[in-house]
């Protein structure tokens, strides 16, 4: 479904921060990315979720070569990826309900179809009580579970996390990772970008280890946790 | 909530709080300076109307006797000459008070020889060439010359040009300036808000969605500056035009604009919310070119 070959990232004429990755992600695949703080997990994460193009190599989303793309065909391919941030990245301003919704409004769905997924939705997260509550009045835990709640409303083929547990206790991170794990069997291709090895280990999913730029693919163990 | 614009930006910005102001400044110094630039097109146009419709013949005799034959020629050949309405004699006590500002008081002897002049008056729109008319009034009478105040009027009339060119000429440079300060503005908010707008386009927004959200907020801007500014110089202008009508009649008063120039004026608080909206939906969409 995404392929990478032989990718390369520089910013500008800086040094390259990603150095012939190569790997592929299947269809309902759940993998991990770790690596040590400016092995490039951000870099490789921004080119999952179109933030960037690389400088060199060949990347395929869902078929289509990204090289050949033109920019007006990105916002279509965007709306196929969910990306949820570490600092949530919701709008201050809007109410839990709005951020959530905002997606199906850039599709011009219609209100009562806004209304009844964002309300299916939130109450999946489990903040059907807090709907109307602005993301300063949440806790890290709750801006999380709406920031997933925003990055999935559409259905997408493919939901990219960047340390998604950075910001939350213990406890929510197993939460928020089962939510991830339940969406990823509902048949979402799912990335999680963690430095947290136990959460790992808990899964048991596949691993996509960045070194200094470079890229190992490490299959994955048994769950150590039951639950997942 | 949205109505057709996804407006995805916060209701209000500190950065942007000053830019309707800004744009009200400059609304207001462009209303005054057009305004002046209609005026003094306006006081052209009378001045032209009134000056090129009447004209006036001397008769420059010493003689006295002589001056009276020929003025009673020049006044039969005025009055058959097609396109002349009125030739009418000016007594001399209205010509000693034409120049009482020169001589003032002074008791002017007999001996003084002063020439008669003849205010002529044309009919509405009548052609007249005054050269030929100039040479059959000299061969009639000798002393007879015509003054058309053309050579002063031509040197006001150079100035008041001037003027409205300068003036018309601060009008191009406000409304450069108040482009100026918009994209800076616009600039300042796409920084402010650049977060947002990445997010936006994460979730695939397209550049047209994103730069509609500004349209609607800079239409605003410029709508509520352009209100502020033009209000604020009527009520400069009324409170000139009620000083020209205190001064009496003269220059300031004949030039005070039409009404319907001054509804004209009224458009223009939407012509500033239009450029200002055009402004930063170039802007928006030149910077978010620059995004992937």
């Amino acid at each position: 479904m995404i392929s990478f070959e032989n990718v390369g990232m520089r910013y500008g004429m800086g040094n390259e921060i990603l150095t012939d990755i190569s790997f592929s992600l299947e269809r309902s695949s759940f993998h991990f990315l770790v690596g040590p703080s400016g092995a490039g997990k951000t870099t490789l994460l921004k080119l999952l979720y179109l933030a960037h193009r690389p400088s060199r190599g060949l990347v395929n989303f869902f078929g289509k070569d990204l090289a050949t793309l033109e920019r007006s065909a990105l916002p279509r391919i965007r709306r196929r990826i969910g990306v949820v941030f570490q600092d949530f990245r919701l709008f201050e301003h809007l109410t839990a309900f709005e951020n959530v919704a905002l997606p199906l409004r850039l599709q011009g769905a219609k209100k009562n179809q806004v209304a009844d997924h964002v309300e299916e939705l939130m109450s999946w997260v489990g903040l059907e009580d807090r709907m109307h509550a602005r993301p300063a009045t949440l806790s890290g835990g709750e801006k999380q579970r709406v920031a997933i709640a925003r990055a999935i409303i559409n259905k997408p083929d493919l939901l990219v996390a960047d340390e998604p547990t950075g910001n939350v206790d213990a406890e929510m991170s197993k939460r928020l990772m089962h939510l991830f794990v339940a969406l990823n069997k509902e048949g979402t291709t799912t990335v999680v970008a963690t430095h947290d090895e136990s959460i790992v280990k808990s899964v048991g999913a596949p691993v996509l280890r960045l070194e200094k730029g470079h890229i190992h693919l490490q299959p994955g163990g048994k769950p150590i946790d039951p639950g997942f | 909530m949205w109505g057709r614009t996804l407006q995805f930006l916060p209701a209000k910005s500190l950065r942007e709080g000053l830019l309707p102001w800004v744009i009200g400044v400059m609304l207001f110094l462009c209303t005054l300076s057009l305004t002046g630039a209609l005026a003094i097109g306006k006081g052209l146009a009378n001045w032209s109307d009134s000056l090129t419709s009447n004209f006036s013949v001397q008769i420059v005799v010493k003689d006295p006797s002589e001056r009276a034959r020929q003025t009673a020629s020049v006044i039969k050949l005025l009055k058959a000459t097609p396109g002349i309405s009125n030739a009418n004699v000016l007594a001399e006590a209205e010509i000693l008070a034409l120049l009482s500002p020169w001589l003032g008081d002074m008791p002017i002897g007999s001996d003084l020889p002063i020439p008669t002049l003849i205010e002529v008056k044309l009919a509405d729109g009548a052609p007249i060439d005054l050269a030929a008319l100039g040479e059959r009034l000299h061969a009639t009478a000798s002393g007879a010359q015509i003054d058309d105040h053309q050579a002063w009027m031509t040197q006001v009339l150079d100035l008041a040009g001037v003027m409205q060119m300068l003036l018309m000429g601060v009008v191009f440079m406000v409304v450069l300036s108040t482009v100026a300060i918009v994209i800076f503005g616009c600039r300042a908010g796409l920084a402010t808000h650049h977060e947002s707008i990445e997010i936006m386009h994460l979730m695939g927004a397209e550049d047209k969605t994103i730069s509609k959200a500004f349209d609607q907020r800079y239409l605003a801007h410029g709508l509520k500056g352009g209100l502020f500014g033009v209000i604020l110089a009527a009520g400069v202008l009324w409170l000139l035009a009620d000083l020209a009508v205190k001064m009496g009649q003269g220059l300031i008063s004949s030039s005070m604009p039409d009404p319907e120039n001054l509804l004209w004026l009224a458009l223009l608080p939407l012509s500033a919310a239009v450029l200002t909206m055009v402004t930063a939906r170039i802007t928006v969409r030149k910077a978010l070119l620059e995004m992937m």
